[in-house]
């Protein structure tokens, strides 16, 4: 009886997983329309096509895609650092507070969510141009930057901006539930407050920064319109582009599919590495 | 806990897996129905003019108009609200307009018919041909569209559909270089095809853009490099456009993007690669109290330049509402109005860049950026590519904006 109430959640995969998941399959192993250039999908797996498969991947190892592959890597790693030096500290201070203002604070990260993620970028595009905020005050203080000149820094702040809340909720849950009498009792032992954090806080906190981690890297490693908006320019440009460019620009729809199952597999890699983790964890206590 | 499957299980299990993801496979196959083409391409040159294939019959004479609501497929800000807002008022019918990015897309869309349009405003010949060969467009009635008169002559019998069977001219446009004229940008090369070297300059890093669009870019990159077919198969000529391309990329960090009648006119790029009628749309975006003398454009000798049409869709649930729409933005003075909003030039003969001036359309610091006869005459036209070659163009593409 008990599998049966697993039926609605099996049903819901299946046709919001697993379908699209297999339409993107068959465009990735079937062909291009010779005269109207869009996906043939080869919906029997045995008529699949890998020859484009093998060059996209070709691409991704050791050709011009290597480098987008390596760059949005790259973002995304200094991303997550950036987030956790950000995310924990408020997490923290967060799960040691009481009464109102800690509804006040969770108001005010949750608040950022009540305007789309669209919006709140190109809001910063307001504030980063020439005439904008943040250059008049920069230029008050006497340091000049332009903001929108396509680098690097402004697309990783970018995504900082836009996930940091996604990490700061599941690690707070877990700091909020974390036995303090544990910290107490290392202080009472003769641990400073940094031998306690480092040694009984943080590593209890550990399955917290795995899921926020998770949930900020996932979309990070397919976001397209953080970089579309803030700067598309050569230097700063990202897998998720490259799937956009390919599936809605372009007229090789295919190499989209390919890059989006290639991606799939990186994150699928995450994941997982976060189950095991987890379960690593829970067998430990 | 977890138990571990037998051997039997793991087995029958696997065949109700395989089993199912075949059956998925054939009703997946049986949604998809067959969109296999079996056509060829019918694509028109200057060189070698087409006459397309007919695909039905043109409505009637004589219909009266129908009622209700005529759905416009276009892309953003390519239609001036008041305009519509006019036809409306004049006709008693609703008009609503759905919008596409890319020409492809909007193939793509009514091939599958996720979307049916009365009327389509901005394609280019370099899809027509995929349109016709997919039948999804119908011809025109010319009768219901007495204004047709009003198009420039030379348009009036276009190479890529001879006897406008199809499609009516819109808007004319041709490629360069728009920039700030209160910037430090160094108008005298701006002379013969090294004039795009400008856009190698790295005096003008973080503040210039290319367009988003390969056809384009790549073409000024061959352009440059004196190679002025903008069709080109020539795998050599592609690869070195596009080391040069790599070059800019590394010189100047170029944004790419369409977006350079915004951001040229609010100060936000001094300089890039655009469309002519960015520039002269680039007047309505200007900030409150700013002279339009701040927006210049270079006009190469040799350039792309096109026009885009209105096509009326096969499906179209209202043909005759749909000429009329045609005929009405055909009219000079409702284009006049229509071309304050959208900037671009209307493909009509009565205003030209004296016309548009007098009339306070065009600012005379722009009127380097109209298309003159002559201009239109000597320009290359990017026309649909064989998909081989096509996918010489992407690859090329894929490396420069990769980085």
């Amino acid at each position: 009886m008990w599998r049966g109430y697993a039926l609605p959640g099996t049903v819901w995969l299946a046709a919001f997983f697993a379908v699209p998941f297999y339409a993107v399959a068959a465009i990735a192993f079937g062909s291009i329309d010779p005269i109207f250039r869009n996906a043939r999908p080869a919906w029997n797996p045995l008529s699949w096509s890998f020859g484009t498969f093998a060059d996209v991947l070709g691409e991704v190892v050791n050709g011009q895609l290597r480098d987008v592959f390596v760059r949005t890597i790259v973002f995304v790693l200094i991303a997550l650092v950036l987030c956790l030096m950000i995310g924990y500290p408020i997490a923290y201070h967060l799960a040691r507070l009481h009464g109102r203002m800690k509804s006040l604070i969770l108001l005010l990260i949750v608040l950022p969510f009540w305007v789309s993620y669209l919006m709140r970028m190109l809001a910063w595009v307001n504030l980063l141009q020439r005439d904008g905020l943040v250059m008049r005050i920069t230029a008050w203080f006497g340091a000049e930057h332009n903001w929108l000149d396509g680098s690097p820094t402004t697309v990783i702040l970018g995504l900082v901006y836009g996930y940091v809340p996604f990490l700061i909720l599941p690690l707070y849950a877990t700091l909020e539930r974390l036995d303090w009498r544990l910290v107490d009792a290392a202080r009472d032992l003769g641990a400073s407050p940094r031998q306690a954090f480092w040694r009984v806080t943080l590593p209890m906190s550990r399955t917290g920064m795995a899921a926020g981690l998770m949930l900020v890297a996932l979309p990070m490693l397919g976001d397209y319109y953080t970089n579309d908006i803030l700067s598309r320019s050569p230097r700063t440009e990202m897998i998720g582009n490259q799937i956009d460019f390919f599936l809605n620009a372009g007229t090789q729809p295919q190499r989209g599919a390919v890059l989006v199952l290639v991606l799939s597999f990186v994150l699928a890699c995450l994941a997982w590495w976060y189950v095991r983790d987890n379960a690593r964890q829970q067998v430990a206590r | 806990m977890t138990r571990r499957l037998s051997r039997r299980e793991f087995v029958s299990r696997s065949l109700v897996v395989g089993g199912g993801s075949i059956a998925l496979a054939h009703l997946l196959s049986a949604c998809g129905g067959g969109n296999e083409s079996t056509t060829q391409l019918v694509i028109g040159t200057p060189d070698a003019p087409v006459t397309l294939p007919t695909v039905g019959e043109p409505i009637a004479d004589g219909l009266p108009l129908e009622s209700g609501t005529l759905q416009i497929y276009n892309y953003a800000d390519y239609l001036n609200p008041e305009t519509i807002a006019a036809f409306e008022a004049a006709f008693g019918v609703k008009v609503t307009v759905s919008i596409y990015d890319t020409e492809e897309v909007a193939l793509s869309k009514m091939r599958s018919g996720s979307i049916k349009p009365d009327l389509v405003l901005g394609l280019t010949d370099s899809v027509l041909a995929r349109f016709v060969a997919a039948e999804l467009l119908q011809p025109l009635n010319r009768g219901y569209i007495g204004n047709f008169e009003n198009v420039i002559a030379g348009l009036r019998d276009p190479y890529y559909d001879l006897g406008a069977q199809y499609t009516i001219p819109y808007v004319i446009y041709g490629n360069g270089i728009g920039y700030r004229t209160d910037r430090d940008i160094d108008t005298s090369v701006f002379v013969g095809n090294e004039g795009w070297s400008a856009l190698w300059n790295p005096a003008y890093a973080g503040r210039l853009a290319v367009l988003d669009s390969y056809r384009d870019t790549i073409s000024m990159a061959l352009f440059r490099a004196g190679v002025f077919d903008p069709n080109t198969s020539d795998a050599s000529a592609l690869s070195t456009a596009v080391d040069d391309l790599v070059e800019l990329a590394t010189l100047t960090n170029p944004k790419i993007d369409i977006l350079s009648y915004q951001e040229i006119a609010g100060g936000g790029r001094d300089i890039a690669l655009c469309w002519s009628g960015d520039m002269l749309a680039g007047v309505g975006y200007l900030p409150e109290g700013e002279s339009p003398d701040v927006l210049g454009f270079w006009y190469p000798e040799v350039t792309p330049t096109a026009n885009d049409f209105f096509s009326i869709p096969r499906a179209s649930t209202k043909p005759v509402l749909a000429h009329a729409f045609i005929n009405y933005l055909l009219d000079t003075e409702v284009a006049l109005g229509n071309q304050a909003y959208v900037g671009y030039q209307p493909a009509l003969e009565a205003l030209t860049a004296e016309a548009l001036v007098n009339a306070g359309a065009i600012p005379e610091s722009l009127v380097g950026a109209l298309v003159t006869p002559e201009r239109y005459s000597a320009g290359k036209r990017l026309v649909s590519l064989a998909p081989d070659v096509d996918a010489l163009w992407l690859d090329g593409w894929t490396r420069f904006t990769t980085g």
